[in-house]
């Protein structure tokens, strides 16, 4: 099923941001690294939406905190404030009018940041860790939508401490994505529903799992009239599936592909098969691209069924990724995910290990060329010297 | 369909239970899945003659048919497209599509509410509505037995054929009330009866889709999904059952935690996981993942939980952590990420730090003499002492 063929790679070019070591496996592809990342593993990354000026990221991380850092044009990130939680957080995302941050967080809680004042009040509470929120903007209503491992779904009003609505899931929440009127939620045991928001959230359809293993990611995206019409799923076996959600054609058009994995066409070693770990659509092409754990990101065209492009072997698996509002600034957080740990034993021998955020400077991936049967795409790259100063370099492949 | 002399039943392939629509490509996907030669990636036409060629061009022995379910790898068995499967294998998979069919014509609610839609479906077909039915066409090709009873400008109904406003009952209002269309059911003609299978799942899914957005306006799909009985969804993708028993076999071997996880992800365990898409010859997988079939996040909050008593980070004065630590401030804005490799990056760093501290909540000053000094040394096992004294900052 697989019916993605295959692009070269993507090679750097231009002077390297940091000091020339042996072996730039932590940043290989050479992108702007945030400055002052959290210190442990970035279980998210969101962009500020497009109706405040200027570029925002939020990140939450496993040490409890939510960071909030400005993108500047020139590739310069400012760490600009944090937040804390009691526990790791786990998700996070913006109002639509980008003066809130909402965070959920294995205490259980999700919260409400107010960055103009720099305060944050509890806003949500569940009887599990919340895994998913999502802020859902409706013509006659607004309020949080988040997913918790208590296998509820719970919808809250910020003003009040008690939910609008709670819906049962037949299992715990792992992932979750919003484009209104829709959300798709996918539980654990291949669970995956997907939800209809107008008037009021209620259940639409239960869909039987296009992937045969445990799903890890999900993000819908939108057709050409700029609606919500299907979703990609991701799960732990290197494995995206496209889903439509009434499609003319359900056979042809939904379709799996495969990612993350190891050796390519060599069979004669073992395929090592890696989690997708999230799943991101450029917000102008339509496009997407997949982090895994073998620490790569990857771009796709799901229309033309090919891959665009692949990055090189970061260290350490990427957790994380998402494209700012206009689509040319793509982030991706470098961090550990314990996808090969399995006892605290192992962990001593780990290492270190450490987190970076990397933003992909202004990449512009131009839709697919039918006509000529090839991808063109313009990369421009921002990236500084060490004398911190930004270098344009415009690289086009045909 | 096809004539009645194709077995009834659609072609399927013997090594990996998929069905296909012809037999031609059925062959074709035999020869690109099973009978492909791993080595030069020769496509051959049986599994004997792939054991053959890989022994006399290649030297090698296989021991089974590539990507083949487990039961079905045998390489002896001389097969192409549907000719030389076993009859008890033909028994089997007849068996088990009429439990298939079976189990469907159960879920009906009632003759009339299926007709209605299709009724109702034929009224939007006309008026120019597309109907969304997504578990509709792919249950077409099975109903011709049923269809004959049919008044015959109904039949194409996922063809979506204008001329067939004749055929509809004068007496159905327009498709914009589902209630009302269902209340005229008894006007319908004998037809009503016939066509129990496919209109069921149509059915809770035509009614929300009649206007043009993707749901329905929340009061009607209220009503709608109250009214009509939640049917299993298992039939808006036939893939998932039978063609894949065998993923069903592993995904409900997975769900059982082994709570042993003593060792890094071993191959055996990630067998039992793959099995269908393992190529037996020679290649194995290996799922990169913890061997429990819970997420990685809740993996690591009950690993995080296991060692609350350490703190997760800094200076070992640093108060013992409840779930996920909560860190004396000081701690963020001097921990960095310090992998050894990387002399560069750190050097550039501390004279950033100072100038980027007050926007955070921490006290600045803290930030050099610790970050110089006295290195912060995490005792916690995430992060052994890896961060050798001062230099290598």
């Amino acid at each position: 099923m697989s019916l993605f063929g295959t692009s070269s790679g993507f090679g750097t070019g231009g002077t390297g941001v940091f000091g020339s070591t042996t072996t730039d496996s932590h940043n290989p592809m050479k992108d702007v690294e945030v400055t002052s990342p959290p210190d442990d593993s970035i279980s998210c990354l969101a962009f500020s939406p497009p109706t405040m000026p200027g570029n925002f990221l939020i990140g939450g991380s496993w040490a409890n905190d939510v960071r909030c850092w400005e993108v500047q044009d020139n590739g310069q990130t400012v760490p600009k404030a944090q937040q804390m939680h009691t526990g790791p957080v786990l998700d996070a995302c913006w109002s639509d009018d980008g003066s809130k941050v909402f965070t959920a967080s294995c205490d259980k809680t999700a919260k409400m940041w107010d960055l103009n004042s720099n305060q944050a009040i509890q806003i949500a509470q569940h009887d599990g860790p919340i895994k998913a929120i999502h802020w859902i903007k409706a013509p006659n209503y607004s309020c949080i939508m988040t997913g918790s491992w208590d296998k509820t779904l719970k919808f809250w009003d910020t003003r009040s401490p008690n939910p609008m609505m709670s819906l049962q899931m037949p299992e715990r929440c792992y992932c979750a994505d919003v484009v209104y009127p829709m959300a798709v939620v996918a539980t654990a045991e291949r669970g995956l529903i997907v939800y209809q928001l107008e008037n009021q959230p209620s259940e639409f359809r239960r869909i039987d799992s296009p992937l045969k293993h445990q799903h890890r990611c999900v993000a819908i995206f939108k057709d050409k009239q700029n609606k919500p019409t299907g979703f990609a799923l991701g799960s732990i076996e290197g494995r995206v599936a496209i889903h439509y959600i009434n499609p003319p054609n359900p056979a042809k058009d939904n379709f799996t592909f495969k990612c993350h994995r190891s050796n390519g066409t060599n069979t004669t070693t073992p395929q090592d098969i890696y989690a997708v770990n999230a799943i991101a659509f450029h917000p102008v092409h339509g496009t997407l691209a997949t982090v895994g754990s073998d620490g790569r990101f990857s771009f796709w065209d799901k229309d033309a069924r090919t891959k665009l492009k692949t990055s090189e072997q970061l260290d350490q698996p990427i957790t994380a990724c998402c494209f700012n509002q206009n689509g040319n600034i793509f982030a991706y957080a470098s961090s550990y995910d314990w996808s090969k740990v399995c006892d605290n034993k192992s962990l001593q021998l780990l290492g270190q290990y450490s987190c970076y955020v990397c933003v992909y400077a202004r990449e512009r991936l131009l839709p697919y060329d039918k006509h000529l049967d090839q991808c063109h795409w313009a990369v421009y790259c921002a990236w500084t010297n060490q004398k911190g100063l930004p270098i344009l370099a415009l690289m086009t492949a045909a | 369909m096809g004539r009645k002399k194709k077995k009834q039943m659609k072609p399927w392939c013997w090594y990996c239970n998929r069905d296909f629509d012809d037999e031609k490509i059925l062959i074709q996907h035999q020869k690109a899945k099973h009978f492909k030669c791993h080595i030069c990636h020769k496509k051959l036409y049986t599994g004997p003659g792939l054991a053959i060629h890989c022994m006399q061009v290649h030297k090698e022995t296989i021991d089974g048919v590539p990507n083949a379910i487990p039961g079905r790898i045998d390489i002896e068995l001389e097969i192409y497209g549907m000719e030389g499967i076993p009859e008890k294998d033909m028994e089997e998979r007849r068996r088990m599509l009429e439990q298939k069919n079976q189990g469907i014509n159960t879920m009906i609610v009632s003759a009339s509410v299926s007709a209605t839609c299709l009724t109702l479906t034929i009224f939007l077909l006309a008026s120019g509505i597309p109907p969304m039915m997504p578990g509709v066409p792919p249950m077409i090709p099975a109903t011709p037995p049923v269809m004959p009873g049919m008044p015959p400008g109904m039949i194409p109904m996922g063809g979506m054929m204008p001329p067939m406003m004749p055929g509809v009952p004068p007496g159905i209002p327009p498709p914009m009330g589902t209630r009302p269309a269902i209340t005229h059911m008894p006007q319908l003609p004998p037809a009503a009866g016939v066509l129990p299978r496919p209109a069921v799942p149509a059915g809770p899914s035509v009614q929300p889709d009649v206007t043009k957005p993707l749901f329905p306006s929340a009061g009607q799909s209220q009503q709608t999904v109250s009214g009509s009985p939640h049917t299993p969804p298992s039939t808006t993708s036939d893939l998932a059952k039978p063609t894949f028993p065998a993923y069903s076999q592993s995904s409900t071997g997975l769900a059982s935690p082994n709570t042993g996880s003593s060792t890094v992800s071993k191959p055996p365990s990630t067998v039992t996981s793959k099995p269908a898409t393992l190529t037996i010859s020679s290649a194995t997988s290996k799922l990169i993942h913890p061997d429990e079939d819970i997420s990685l996040e809740e993996f690591r909050a009950q690993l995080s939980q296991y060692q609350c008593s350490i703190p997760r980070q800094g200076q070992t004065t640093s108060a013992t952590a409840s779930v996920g630590g909560m860190m004396a401030p000081q701690q963020h804005s001097m921990r960095h990420p310090i992998p050894g490799q990387y002399g560069g990056p750190q050097q550039g760093m501390p004279g950033y730090i100072p100038g980027r501290i007050p926007p955070y909540i921490q006290a600045p000053p803290v930030v050099p003499p610790v970050y110089q000094g006295a290195p912060p040394r995490p005792t916690i096992v995430t992060r052994p002492p890896v961060m050798s004294p001062g230099g290598h900052y």
